[in-house]
């Protein structure tokens, strides 16, 4: 078995937060459930890259090599992006940063815990389609959040089913912005970044110099598509390659407005000035939907030749 | 604000560098400085550290985000690093105190202020003329004012090293103040130390930079003095500024963030203490506390 990171156990005290247990674990990262001094559950994010082994018992991270070393401390000043960018953004639909400090020769960030599911798991857990409705009202809010995120020239750039939390109420929240710089250290082989295919766009696989709201917006078209397909489209290097990715008109025509498959598949464009180039150029499109398209009756259909030929 | 920055220190034929340069910059203000120590072992080093770093952080405390009085700052903070060279040396015994020169240039709002002690230079080049410079508190420059020597003749005279004004030292510094000198976008500003001065004439800087992309002749500027210097050439360094946006070729991410924010009271920082470009240097601990600092003030800030 390979070597891993060791988590903090349950228990740990932690500054003034308790350690519960871990909720996730990421390439950069590991996410504990904690609650602070006045019993309030929070979500802490431990910088603790994978890829390297700090931590194999114990609480305090040590480099192996001075190589480790300066990767660590190099991936860190990603983790200070992350940070930088999410500390200036107070949105309903974007995670909240609380606290940021250093501990056990590492880093942490402490979050606001919220409680519900991540769209991935929603798509995972559903026996039936998602409804229209529900992929509208998801994705508008959650589109109201990466606009402010943008606002603050700042890319999220790993926009996915797994990032995008579902609150028990329903309004979505945009989580983990870790590999928002990763592009970065791509001279850095051990802290390369891990784009997620099919959610990932083309320009983040080669041209980094043409990352704009595109991506992200790349990065939404493809969420919405998994929404509807419960699985991911086409991986876009393979996209690239030879384009086996079906519109999403052609897939679900009927069952989904014109509309609604037209966004997506504009989104999904492999050129970045093809796409939706805002945030609020997307959101404009998806308000510009008729929500449901009536089919029309024999008899409604009727009633509109008569009202037509009489010029009501 | 927009810039480009290109700064280096190389070390010549010495066997240490006692040179130091460095930048920092807030989202409306940019301090630049460089520092050439002065005295055998490593007192020069250390005096040059000291005042580089004392620069830095006392900008980092005041530039919240804008210096209220940029010339004090410079007056005061030089004043400072002097009296921190003396309890340096008082506190081990040193025989004598670490003694540096010292210029310091802060721009905000597009006024550029600056200050010196010594003989590391300041030149304004507009549009490849020397619009300002800092006159070197030095015996030749003494020498050259009254007429005894030509400006040419200072780099090959036997006193050319002598200066009587440095920061460190028994007498207290003479600091030489700018006035407030609004910049033009394609500006180049310049910081240098004596062994880049004496062998690179600022008309040969002027002719080398002002219409290239400093980020690519800076260097090789950098290495055509230091040639110059030959087997007894000195530490040099250079800090090349050129304002203004249409030439920006490299802003550094922190500055991108900053301006782009559109809010006012960050102080972000790339402190480069003697090497380039800085963008690829592991971040040292003060760094990461600072970095965990300012992060902590922004949660503050946007809280609701």
């Amino acid at each position: 078995m390979p070597v891993t990171n060791q988590a903090l156990p349950s228990g740990y005290a932690l500054l003034n937060y308790r350690i519960d247990r871990q909720i996730s674990r990421g390439g950069f990262s590991i996410v504990y459930r904690a609650f602070d001094e006045t019993g309030q559950p929070v979500a802490i994010k431990e910088y603790l890259p994978s890829s390297l082994v700090l931590r194999t018992e114990g609480d305090v991270v040590r480099a192996s090599s001075a190589e480790n070393l300066t990767s660590f401390r190099y991936g860190m000043k990603c983790f200070f992006e992350e940070g930088r960018a999410l500390a200036k953004i107070n949105h309903p639909n974007v995670v909240r940063v609380l606290n940021f400090f250093r501990a056990n020769e590492t880093v942490y960030m402490v979050m606001r815990y919220e409680r519900g599911r991540t769209l991935q798991q929603q798509i995972q857990m559903r026996q039936d389609q998602m409804s229209e409705r529900f992929v509208r009202h998801v994705f508008m809010q959650l589109l109201n959040g990466l606009r402010e995120v943008h606002t603050h020239k700042i890319l999220h750039l790993d926009i996915k089913p797994a990032n995008i939390y579902l609150r028990t109420d329903g309004s979505p929240v945009l989580l983990d912005f870790g590999a928002a710089r990763q592009t970065l250290t791509t001279n850095r082989p051990k802290l390369a970044p891990m784009y997620t295919p099919g959610f990932a766009a083309p320009e983040q696989y080669r041209d980094h110099d043409r990352l704009g709201p595109w991506t992200d917006v790349y990065g939404t078209g493809a969420s919405m598509f998994a929404c509807l397909a419960a699985f991911a489209p086409q991986a876009a290097d393979a996209r690239v390659a030879e384009d086996h990715l079906v519109s999403a008109k052609k897939i679900w025509s009927g069952q989904y407005s014109d509309n609604l498959l037209e966004v997506i598949d504009w989104c999904l464009r492999l050129d970045p000035l093809e796409r939706p180039q805002s945030v609020f150029a997307l959101q404009r499109a998806i308000r510009d939907i008729a929500p449901v398209k009536r089919k029309l009756t024999f008899l409604g259909n009727l009633k509109r030749l008569l009202f037509s030929e009489i010029g009501a | 604000m927009r810039f480009t920055i290109f700064q280096e220190s190389r070390k010549g034929a010495r066997e240490v560098n006692q040179d130091r340069i460095a930048y920092t910059y807030s989202r409306e203000t940019l301090l630049l400085v460089i520092a050439d120590g002065m005295g055998g072992h490593v007192g020069g080093e250390i005096a040059a550290q000291i005042a580089v770093r004392l620069f830095i952080e006392r900008f980092q405390q005041e530039a919240k985000p804008i210096l209220r009085n940029p010339l004090k700052f410079v007056q005061d903070t030089m004043l400072r690093a002097h009296a921190a060279l003396g309890s340096y040396a008082n506190q081990f015994s040193m025989l004598e105190t670490p003694r540096t020169t010292c210029v310091a240039v802060i721009v905000q709002g597009g006024v550029a202020y600056w200050g010196h002690v010594g003989d590391s230079r300041f030149y304004l080049l507009r549009q490849g003329r020397l619009i300002a410079t800092t006159k070197d508190h030095s015996k030749v420059q003494y020498l050259v004012d009254q007429g005894v020597i030509t400006p040419d003749e200072v780099v090959h005279h036997p006193d050319r090293n002598k200066i009587f004004s440095c920061l460190g030292g028994a007498a207290d510094p003479v600091i030489d103040l700018s006035r407030r000198t609004p910049l033009s976008n394609g500006d180049l500003l310049i910081l240098c130390t004596d062994g880049l001065w004496s062998v690179y004439p600022h008309r040969e800087m002027a002719t080398m930079l002002t219409s290239t992309p400093i980020l690519s002749t800076g260097p090789k500027m950098m290495r055509e003095a230091e040639a110059r210097g030959g087997p007894e050439g000195d530490n040099l360094s250079a800090i090349v500024v050129r304002w203004g946006p249409e030439t920006l070729a490299d802003e550094p991410t922190t500055t991108d963030n900053l301006e782009l924010g559109q809010f006012e009271t960050q102080v972000e920082s790339t402190l480069t203490l003697a090497d380039r470009t800085g963008k690829d240097r592991d971040l040292s601990d003060d760094e990461i506390e600072r970095a965990i600092a300012e992060i902590q003030a922004t949660i503050q800030k946007y809280r609701k």
